[in-house]
């Protein structure tokens, strides 16, 4: 309490603290927020103010200014309508994978012990630290038509050949079941951690008082691991159609008959196939405005509904 | 003189002005020639793509490249290995980034774009005219011509093949066919796909005609008097009737069950399998098809089937060397390895070991080069038979070329594998796709 006592022997030095306390904070603050300004908002800035102009990055190319017209061009594609369908179910198809799935094996094995707790974790996890890409050709080599695994196990059942990557009917759950494969371990890593985040003592207490493992598991483990279960379905909300973007790149490109394409392949494939800067930054900027509402709503979503323990 | 004022005529006489300055640059005299290497010592990174896949050569480049090395011991080339697909995109990256490579293998279907935009060195501006005479001396025309853009010679055709249609021979013998006269028109290759699926159960034509490169695609609708785009480069017609009956006759082999059905992808796996039998496609799959049925099917190749009545019209796929290097002792470099690739000893490595035509054709009865592999290997021979008839792999024109591609390869699949109407699917893409091109 030095600083009070000296300020009040001169106007001037009352001024002191109060400019400290606007400055310091602000000097803290200023690493990250210079990195934020320079790697966020500074390129979204730019991205928005390009979206209005054709230009190729060449040197040398002029950029010229051709209005809302690679948003025109953007959203008149007649893929549009099927992409963006498929974007929901590329979105909501995922959710059962990334949250009901893990939340169920989290519940199950919560109580595992010895080697087998650890031969689980790996094989649950394994997906997740594999490559992208490897898997997409691991799955295609599996669900060849003609003399994949799954083929030959379906066809010597007596069920015949399914072309699960060719059919329109099928490509898209084929896709979003690879992805979904993949996240599996990820999501229950996530709810197992938080069940052992909760404090004993309150499942102890229901037990004793002759709750069932069901009630248990409903009415105090999941409603106090629900941030996590929150958080898990809006990062799904919000990413999933992405997470599937290796395996359309790889497996179908979007096809059969945009069978598989979504809003991010689409615009992938107009977009930044060519350094069209325009067209890439018209597209970077729908996603990030669509994208963006969506997670304001689900940030509200989650401050809401997540119950915390304590 | 005041006739002369009228539109019409200005622009006439401005046409023939540029085509007087076109032709004084064709015949201009090659002029600034680069050093001579010497003792000096350079290094140059070259763009490839056939290093990027096992399965288009990376073995045969690299061993190329290494054999260059060796003759010419103060250049070091560094090999940068970039997917056919990705070449472009990663060039202008680079391009944007101020990291000019010095030489770059580019797929045809850029030249428009390339010589626009990525700085391509005119050869005829770098390289010494007596140079040039004698490297190309032997050449075949109509593949130098594949280089060539707006009068310019900008590169050099390096690995190109043309459409083959290869056929499993056990599965046509099988299906009751005779194995020795393949299909050589479009009905007798439905016929013949339709017999195999019914007395093998497996499938029986492919064609590859739905990737982003329409090089087949683009021979195919020649063949039936069509063209993609128009001969003044200004017009899309990949919607006009001719090219919409071609796209047509496709859909009516998948309809009646003639064509498979599965990606690219696993058409060639399924073709090396054993389990299609036959594919258009390129020769540069030689390699891995021979080397697939070895022991296990008779492999062979036959010319491009035609539509009934007309020739059939061969074009390109592959790509040319361009040099990108303003530096005149990389250049130089860069040229002595273009002329070693495009030599006669490395054609003959080209189409030995990747499948590619040999640009020289003079290689091709030689013992010393081609003579004794092509006696052996006789899959080769349809391909460099239609070299004669070649028509180039058009670009599209603008900077929206790669999404009037995508248009374009799309409404082909729509049409081809969908149940709309082909003509509306058509008609419809080439009007968006007009939308897109340079005004």
């Amino acid at each position: 309490m030095t600083t009070a006592a000296i300020s009040t022997t001169s106007t001037r030095r009352i001024h002191r603290p109060s400019v400290d306390a606007f400055l310091i904070p602000v000097l803290m603050a200023a690493p990250a927020m210079l990195t934020l300004a320079v790697w966020v908002y500074y390129p979204l800035l730019e991205t928005a103010w390009l979206s209005f102009f054709e230009w190729n990055m060449m040197p040398g190319a002029t950029k010229t200014f051709v209005g809302f017209e690679n948003y025109e061009r953007l959203l008149s594609l007649p893929e549009m309508p099927k992409a963006t369908l498929n974007t929901i179910y590329y979105t909501l198809g995922l959710l059962p994978m990334t949250v009901a799935l893990p939340l169920a094996v989290a519940l199950l094995s919560q109580n595992l012990q010895g080697p087998w707790r650890n031969v689980y974790r790996a094989a649950i996890f394994l997906p997740m630290i594999m490559a992208p890409v490897v898997i997409a050709v691991i799955w295609r080599w599996l669900l060849n038509a003609e003399y994949g695994l799954i083929n030959v196990i379906l066809n010597s059942l007596g069920f015949g050949k399914v072309q699960f990557l060719n059919n329109p009917d099928t490509a898209l759950w084929t896709i979003l079941f690879m992805t979904g494969w993949k996240l599996v371990g990820f999501s229950t890593l996530v709810f197992a951690a938080a069940i052992t985040q909760i404090d004993k003592s309150m499942t102890e207490a229901a037990r004793m008082d002759g709750a069932s493992e069901w009630r248990v598991a409903i009415d105090i483990v999941i409603p106090l691991i629900s941030p996590s279960v929150l958080f898990i379905a809006m990062l799904t909300v919000l990413h999933g159609a992405q997470w599937s973007f290796a395996y359309i790149n790889v497996l179908t490109k979007g096809g059969p008959l945009l069978a598989t394409t979504n809003l991010f392949y689409l615009l992938y494939e107009y977009g930044f196939a060519n350094f069209a800067v325009g067209w890439s930054a018209a597209a970077g900027m729908v996603l990030f405005l669509g994208f963006g509402a969506i997670a304001i709503l689900c940030g509200r979503v989650l401050q809401r509904h997540a119950f915390h323990q304590g | 003189m005041t006739t002369m004022n009228t539109p019409l005529k200005r622009r006439s006489l401005i046409a023939a002005m540029a085509a007087l300055t076109l032709m004084s640059q064709t015949t201009n005299t090659w002029s600034q020639p680069m050093p001579p290497l010497g003792n000096n010592k350079v290094t140059i990174t070259f763009y490839n793509y056939n290093l990027a896949s096992a399965g288009l050569g990376a073995d045969a480049t690299k061993e190329l490249i290494r054999e260059f090395m060796a003759a010419n011991p103060g250049v070091t080339v560094e090999g940068v290995a970039v997917p056919s697909g990705d070449m472009t995109t990663r060039l202008q990256a680079d391009l944007a980034a101020g990291r000019t490579p010095d030489l770059a293998q580019l797929v045809f279907n850029d030249l428009d774009h390339i010589v626009r935009n990525f700085g391509v060195q005119a050869l005829q501006d770098i390289v010494p005219a007596a140079d040039w005479k004698s490297h190309t001396e032997g050449m075949v025309p109509a593949g130098l011509e594949l280089a060539a853009f707006g009068g310019k010679m900008y590169g050099l055709a390096f690995t190109f093949s043309t459409p083959v249609l290869w056929y499993n021979a056990d599965l046509l013998k099988a299906a009751g066919l005779d194995a020795n006269k393949p299909p050589s028109t479009w009905d007798e290759v439905k016929s013949a796909a339709l017999a195999v699926k019914a007395k093998t159960g497996k499938e029986g034509f492919y064609g590859s005609f739905y990737t982003q490169f329409d090089w087949a695609l683009q021979g195919l609708i020649l063949s039936n008097g069509g063209r993609v785009l128009s001969k003044d480069r200004k017009r899309l017609m990949f919607g006009e009737p001719e090219a919409v009956k071609t796209i047509e006759m496709l859909r009516d082999m998948v309809d009646a069950g003639a064509h498979t059905t599965v990606s690219d992808t696993d058409a060639m796996d399924n073709m090396r399998n054993g389990r299609l039998a036959m594919v258009l496609t390129t020769s540069a799959y030689q390699r891995s098809l021979m080397s697939a049925a070895q022991g296990k099917f008779d492999l062979r190749a036959t010319k491009m089937p035609a539509f009934a009545g007309k020739p059939a019209v061969p074009t390109n796929s592959g790509s040319g060397l361009f040099i990108l290097s303003k530096d005149p002792l990389k250049q130089r470099a860069a040229w002595e390895l273009m002329k070693f690739l495009t030599s006669k000893q490395g054609y003959t490595t080209i189409t030995t070991k990747i499948g590619y035509l040999p640009l020289r054709l003079d290689i091709v009865k030689d013992p010393k080069y081609l003579g004794t592999w092509v006696a052996e290997n006789p899959l080769i021979m349809p391909n460099i038979e239609q070299l004669s008839r070649l028509q180039p792999w058009e670009s599209i024109p603008g900077n929206n070329y790669k999404q009037i591609q995508k248009i374009e390869v799309q409404a082909v699949n729509e049409a081809v594998f969908g149940k709309g109407n082909v003509a509306a699917i058509m008609q419809d893409a080439q009007k968006r796709a007009q939308a897109l091109m340079p005004r």
